[in-house]
């Protein structure tokens, strides 16, 4: 069953990717989808055994991967609740993104490579998520980027597409080389790359304080000699960084509103849902080796709640309606970063999981009104669409109430987001952690601002009066069936994942629930003190919603001047926000322009004057100039010929007296 | 320069006075004075005629070191046969030599370096040259006294015995040039008549005459 | 005197049997006139056979006519080359020079005498014989490459390759006359013994120099290279061939004899001239040959070049060497005589083609040719496993064992220098657009193109063999 789950997806790649152009874009999409339906229902079925069940971490063996010496890595595929978790995440939102996409996608041309890569980012991610050793979790953690840089450049026709991929590709792999490092860290220190171990010999690797072995080096770092505390700290820190690169963490974020250049399921699909989540899953299955080192987890927390306050602001004047939910997509992944930084990993991985459902129904919804529109993008060009795609409206507002957090305090009565990221909110209170006060305030502010561009972007686009050309309006159309079912889906998640689901994550079952796959130290007691906040504190997210909520309606429903007034009044900070932070005009000025410089250098100066010009360009010549004089000297007279050989006996001649009778 | 006497060889050098003296100096001088107008005169005649004036000195010089059989050899195929054959040659083909030796004269001066330079190494060698000190016990095949055997009598004890090989050798390189000769230029033309010998050996009375009778006062 | 005469005779029994052929055929040819040239030519191929046969399985080693004549295995491996070589180019010719119309009963007949005098090089141990047999073998090729009289070109080339023949014979037999002067003999034994027993004289360098400045001449060394492109190009190709071929290698055979027999005491003056001649030979045949558009011509440059790493071989002055050497010969002889069948086969409708350009194209318009031309070439450039590489080996791994580091060093990067024209060649051939293919190839030309491609492709195969008997050849010397 759970070889299936994983190499159902493979197997739809394979046969659509090498076969697809013969069997034709509907079969590739009946193939792909098909699977993926079968390998989701399998999710759920492995949810309700291991999760849900009696069951314990489960492990189904592959094959023998790496044997190098001390390194050794086997394929094997590893399911305990955390797995399960993500599996049932990845491959719910993957099927439904891959029958979205039979309606989406319905006028492209490509189709059956869209469902190959589509499959293939799935079998990457299960890959990822099912991974019992680093080593296995790299090789999918590789495969993500690689498939979504194959689909973010999906239209490579279009240059800006191509850019986009790049740059995903490129900001990535700075993560990945931090991941790397991580990964040779951990080997160093463990001498082994297989989780069961690790996590085994986690708990006894930092000795007791006053244990007296501390002092000992066991990591030469940049020229630093670390004992086993700061090995462990730096370790973490460098895994951390290849989760800030795929999960788009403030500094590493400016790749994931440029990915929207994709298309809108890969959005839905690989920069909401799953894909950017793998850094939060990431540490939640590393949480053995993170719960031993504070240090880190501060930094995660600072991290978090950076970028949860910077997306969020950067969201509220975005105006193209897939980069506000993009920025949205960063603002909640930072949630989730400050959760695990206090060690509330069960919060995290409940976010993680309610959010995929909201957020995809988010970008499937807001796919469905660009499919209306005719593929505009610019929320300055809609608006008044209520009316004509009231499904795609309701779906948006579920979506929306989902990612405010709508509910009633103190109840159980709310949205996903309710639960999860409250919970977050109210851990950020209690926790122990220096940035924890901090993290706190920002992520109340957060979602104040997250409140207010979530209904912008719905009063400016299904409000107020049509902003778009006749012709389009005339054109707007619910989109198909095909498209809608999965919204409807979705809305159910975005809707009741919290309350069917919160006890299970975060509340009474929590140890029969997650039955040790997330681990924590016996003084992280975050679980049992945040729920039991001041009422305050319970409150403060709700008011937030509802500030938001309110000031939104005001500036874009009431009075549809003021947001223009206000950028006029304040056009410097108006600008920072709008250019985001001026991050992108930073890096081109640090890294890119100065890059293309050293390459522009050595490949007109150092490869092409001095490599080629003396090398082979330059040997070359060198030889046609010998050739030529030589030739010249073959003249065709007789005499020229018999002078040639007379001078040569001379020299010979004079070679053999004078060099030898010195 | 051969080593003439087997008494004097033994000291490595063989000195030269007297009569003798004047005559080797003598030849010598018109020998390289002659020989350097060949390439030096404007008119190839000339040069042909100085070509035989070398001859006759070497024939001299030949003659000196007791080697008569050559000296005459050399007056009768090298003066006799092939310098007038070059005479007539340069005679009947009416080439401009002149005008070929104009485009030469541009490179005399690395043409005159070049010679000085191997003249003077030549010097400087020959003026240190020495037999080997034991020539007289290793040459191959010495001369014998010319008192004892006539130097042709002695060229013809080795020719057809030691360098029999050397010699049959010669034969062929001969039928070589022979053959050469022949490919080279004889041409049959059509419209050429050639002798044929067996044709006019076979020729018969009845073949080779027509009898007519002939009427008086009518003519064939 | 005769009872020496008897055995001499009975040791140089194919030299004989070849001279009495020789004139056989001529009188044949005589008396029957032009129409016989089918048959001379075939009867002379089966006396070179039969005398190759001889060489091979019938002679015994020693010497003969007092030293003159000497019979050894390098003199039987270097014969049986040099005979393999005349009949293999006689067999190639014959069409080429029939369609040309100049197919005399003499040219067949100026092959074996000329063969002949190859046989007396090789076998020389002395002076006289070396002479006699370098003159009897230049004057036939001075008329082969003239003998195409109708033709400017030819008649040019062998008129310029008479006259520069004359000048280096003379530099030769003034070297022979000093060395004679200095040891009184002119056997090569003999010559080596006096040098043996006295200290170096400075007189006598002078001659060796000469001495080997006339030999370089008939191997076409540089500097005494000049005549080479423009007789190679000018001579009817059948007698390119043969130039390229036989001669070449019966001249090397006769410097290694000379070096290594009669100036083996003074092996440090030699080899100073050997490697001098050999760095500039390697030299000038790999850059000059880049700028040739003329196949013949480029292939005088190429065979340039190779007697540069020939002479590599030589100036290791060990057995190793020589092996090498004889190794270099042998190769060097099928490749040749393969690329010249293959020129040879440069025939359209409106007769033969010399220029590369021609070549357009060729691996779509005859690819089997191409194939073949296209392993000559990287032979020739000396690419592993090909015959051609393995030529190369032998020799710089001689040179390096002879501490001649800075030789090899210098052969290796010349090599890849020529290797630029040989990879022209089939680059034209294969990426180029084609301009027409050639006429069939007829069936001698076939089998000896199919011959020497299979030669050099198998040489890895079988080349133990040929190795063991080239190195009982070099034994001769040590």
């Amino acid at each position: 069953m759970y070889q299936a789950i994983v190499f159902l997806p493979l197997l739809g790649f394979l046969i659509v990717g090498l076969f697809g152009n013969r069997l034709g874009a509907r079969p590739s999409e009946l193939i792909t989808s098909g699977f993926m339906v079968v390998a989701a229902v399998l999710s759920w079925v492995a949810f309700f055994t291991v999760a849900l069940g009696e069951h314990e971490t489960v492990t189904v063996h592959v094959l023998r991967f790496l044997d190098l010496g001390a390194l050794q890595a086997d394929w094997t595929l590893r399911i305990d609740t955390l797995t399960a978790v993500m599996l049932i995440v990845v491959n719910t939102v993957s099927t439904l993104v891959h029958i979205y996409s039979i309606g989406y996608m319905h006028h492209d041309p490509h189709r059956p490579r869209f469902f190959a890569y589509l499959s293939l980012f799935t079998f990457a991610m299960l890959m990822l998520v099912t991974s019992d050793n680093l080593v296995q979790m790299f090789f999918g953690w590789e495969g993500v980027g690689l498939a979504s840089y194959l689909l973010i450049g999906f239209w490579y026709h279009k240059p800006s597409a191509n850019a986009a991929a790049m740059k995903a590709f490129i900001v990535n792999r700075v993560g990945d080389f931090g991941f790397l490092l991580g990964i040779f860290g951990v080997f160093v220190l463990f001498g082994t790359v297989d989780f069961n171990t690790i996590f085994a010999n986690a708990p006894t690797y930092i000795p007791a304080e006053g244990a007296g072995e501390a002092g000992g080096a066991v990591l030469n770092f940049l020229g630093y000699q670390l004992d086993k505390q700061s090995a462990l700290t730096v370790t973490c820190l460098l895994l951390f960084m290849g989760a800030m690169g795929k999960s788009a963490q403030v500094p590493l974020h400016t790749w994931l509103p440029d990915a929207m250049e994709g298309p809108t399921p890969v959005s839905a699909l690989i920069h909401a849902a799953t894909m950017v989540t793998a850094g939060v899953f990431m540490l939640a299955r590393l949480s053995p080796l993170f719960e031993h080192s504070h240090t880190a987890l501060t930094f995660v927390t600072f991290i978090g709640a950076l970028t949860a306050i910077f997306a969020a602001t950067v969201g509220l004047v975005q105006n193209d309606i897939k980069r506000v939910i993009a920025y949205s997509t960063c603002s909640q992944l930072g949630y989730m970063f400050v959760a695990l930084g206090l060690g509330f990993y069960s919060a995290a991985i409940f976010h993680l999981f309610t959010h995929a459902f909201f957020k995809a129904l988010l970008f499937l919804g807001s796919g469905s009104v660009i499919h209306a529109v005719s593929d505009e993008q610019d929320m300055r060009k809609m608006g008044g669409l209520r009316k004509l795609i009231p499904t795609t409206y309701w779906m948006m507002v579920i979506g929306t109430i989902a990612l405010t957090g709508v509910g009633i305090p103190a109840t159980i009565i709310g949205t996903a987001g309710f639960f999860s990221k409250d919970a977050i909110i109210e851990g950020a209170f209690v926790g122990h952690n220096a940035f924890a006060a901090l993290a706190f305030t920002l992520l109340v502010i957060a979602a104040v601002f997250t409140s207010f561009y979530s209904w912008r972007l719905i009063f400016m686009t299904f409000h107020g009066k049509p902003r778009a050309s006749h012709e389009v309006m005339h054109h707007v159309h619910e989109s198909p069936p095909v498209m809608l079912v999965p919204l409807y889906i979705l809305a159910v998640g975005a809707l009741f994942a919290g309350v069917v689901f919160h006890d299970f994550f975060i509340g009474e079952v929590y140890n029969e629930f997650w039955k040790g796959a997330l681990y924590t130290l016996p003084e992280n007691e975050i679980l049992e003190h945040f729920h039991h906040v001041p009422l305050l504190v319970k409150l403060a997210p709700f008011l937030a919603m509802l500030i938001g909520f309110f000031t939104a309606y005001h500036f874009y429903i009431r009075s549809p001047e003021t947001p223009r007034r206000l950028a006029e009044s304040q056009p410097g900070l108006y600008q920072f926000l709008l250019n985001k932070w001026y991050f992108d005009e930073l890096y081109d000025f640090l890294f890119v322009r100065p890059a293309k410089r050293i390459g522009h250098f050595l490949w007109k100066t150092g490869d092409g004057r001095i490599i080629d010009g003396l090398g082979p360009d330059g040997l070359s010549a060198r030889v046609q100039d010998i050739t030529r004089s030589v030739v010249r000297l073959q003249t065709g007279y007789l005499y020229h010929y018999a002078f040639v050989m007379l001078i040569g006996v001379a020299a010979l001649v004079t070679w053999m007296m004078v060099g030898n009778n010195f | 320069m051969l080593p003439t006497k087997g008494g004097e060889a033994h000291s490595g050098t063989v000195m030269l006075n007297g009569l003798p003296a004047v005559f080797f100096y003598l030849f010598a001088f018109v020998a390289i004075a002659s020989a350097f107008m060949v390439i030096a005169a404007r008119n190839p005649v000339h040069s042909v005629l100085f070509l035989i004036l070398t001859f006759f000195n070497a024939a001299g010089l030949f003659l000196l070191t007791g080697a008569e059989f050559l000296a005459m050899i050399l007056l009768v195929v090298y003066v006799g046969a092939v310098a007038v054959l070059f005479l007539f040659v340069v005679m009947m083909l009416d080439v401009d030599f002149a005008e070929l030796k104009s485009g030469a004269l541009q490179y005399a001066p690395i043409g005159a370096l070049v010679g000085i330079i191997l003249v003077g190494e030549l010097i400087v060698v020959l003026g240190g040259y020495a037999f080997s000190p034991r020539l007289a016990a290793t040459t191959g095949q010495p001369t014998p006294p010319l008192a004892e055997r006539a130097n042709t009598a002695a060229l013809g004890d080795v020719l057809y015995t030691h360098y029999l090989f050397a010699f049959q050798l010669a034969g062929m390189v001969l039928l070589v040039a022979m053959i050469g000769a022949i490919v080279l230029t004889l041409r049959h033309k059509a419209n050429v008549r050639r002798q044929d010998i067996n044709q006019q050996v076979a020729r018969v009375p009845e073949t080779a005459i027509e009898i007519r009778k002939v009427r008086t006062g009518e003519g064939v | 005197m005769l009872p020496d005469l008897r055995s001499s005779i009975a040791l140089a029994s194919p030299e004989l049997f070849l001279a009495i052929a020789a004139m056989v055929l001529l009188m044949i040819g005589v008396s029957v006139g032009r129409k016989a040239t089918l048959l001379v030519t075939s009867l002379a191929i089966v006396a070179l056979a039969v005398a190759a046969v001889w060489v091979a399985g019938f002679s015994h080693d020693g010497a003969a006519f007092g030293g003159m004549f000497v019979m050894d295995s390098f003199a039987r491996f270097a014969k049986v080359l040099a005979l393999a070589g005349s009949a293999a180019t006689l067999l190639m010719g014959y069409n080429f020079i029939r369609a040309a119309r100049f197919d005399t009963i003499e040219f067949p007949v100026l092959i074996v005498l000329c063969t002949l005098g190859m046989m007396v090089m090789i076998s020389a141990g002395d002076m006289l014989a070396l002479y006699m047999g370098l003159e009897l073998q230049s004057l036939a090729i001075y008329v082969l490459a003239a003998s195409n009289r109708d033709s400017l070109r030819s008649t040019e080339a062998g008129l310029k390759y008479f006259v520069l023949g004359a000048l280096s014979s003379g530099m030769l037999l003034y070297g022979i006359s000093l060395v004679y002067g200095y040891t009184g003999n002119t056997s090569f034994a003999a010559i080596a013994q006096a040098l043996a027993a006295d200290q170096r004289q400075l007189g006598l360098v002078f001659g060796l120099v000469f001495v080997l400045a006339g030999l370089a001449f008939k191997i076409s060394a540089v500097p005494f290279h000049m005549w080479t492109p423009d007789v190679y190009e000018g001579a009817p190709t059948p007698v390119t061939a043969f130039m390229a071929a036989a001669p070449k290698m019966a001249a090397i055979a006769l410097t290694v004899r000379v070096t290594m027999d009669a100036f083996e005491p003074i092996a440090a003056d030699w080899r100073q001239i050997v490697i001098f001649i050999s760095i500039a030979s390697m030299a000038l045949g790999s850059f000059a040959a880049i700028g040739q558009r003329n196949i013949k011509r480029l292939m005088a440059y190429s065979s340039i070049g190779h007697m540069g790493f020939v002479l590599v071989g030589l100036a290791a002055n060990s057995q190793e060497g020589v092996r090498g050497v004889a190794l270099y010969m042998l190769i060097y002889l099928v490749m040749t005589l393969g690329t010249f069948a293959f020129i040879m086969s440069m025939r359209r409708t409106t007769g033969h083609v010399e220029n590369t350009d021609e070549l357009s194209g060729l691996a779509s318009t005859n690819p089997v040719m191409a194939t073949v031309m296209t392993l000559l070439m990287f032979s020739l450039a000396g690419i592993p496993p090909l015959a051609g590489f393995w030529a190369k080996w032998y020799v710089f791994l001689a040179a390096i064992n002879a501490q001649l580091y800075t030789l090899a060093v210098i052969g290796v990067l010349t090599s890849v220098v020529g290797a630029y024209y040989y990879l022209r060649v089939i680059k034209i051939m294969w990426f180029d657009e084609p301009v027409g293919g050639f006429l069939p190839m007829s069936g001698e030309l076939r089998a000896v193109l199919g011959f020497s491609g299979a030669f050099i492709l198998l040489y890895i195969v079988f080349g133990g063999p040929i190795g063991r008997v080239a190195s009982a050849a070099a034994a001769s010397f040590f």
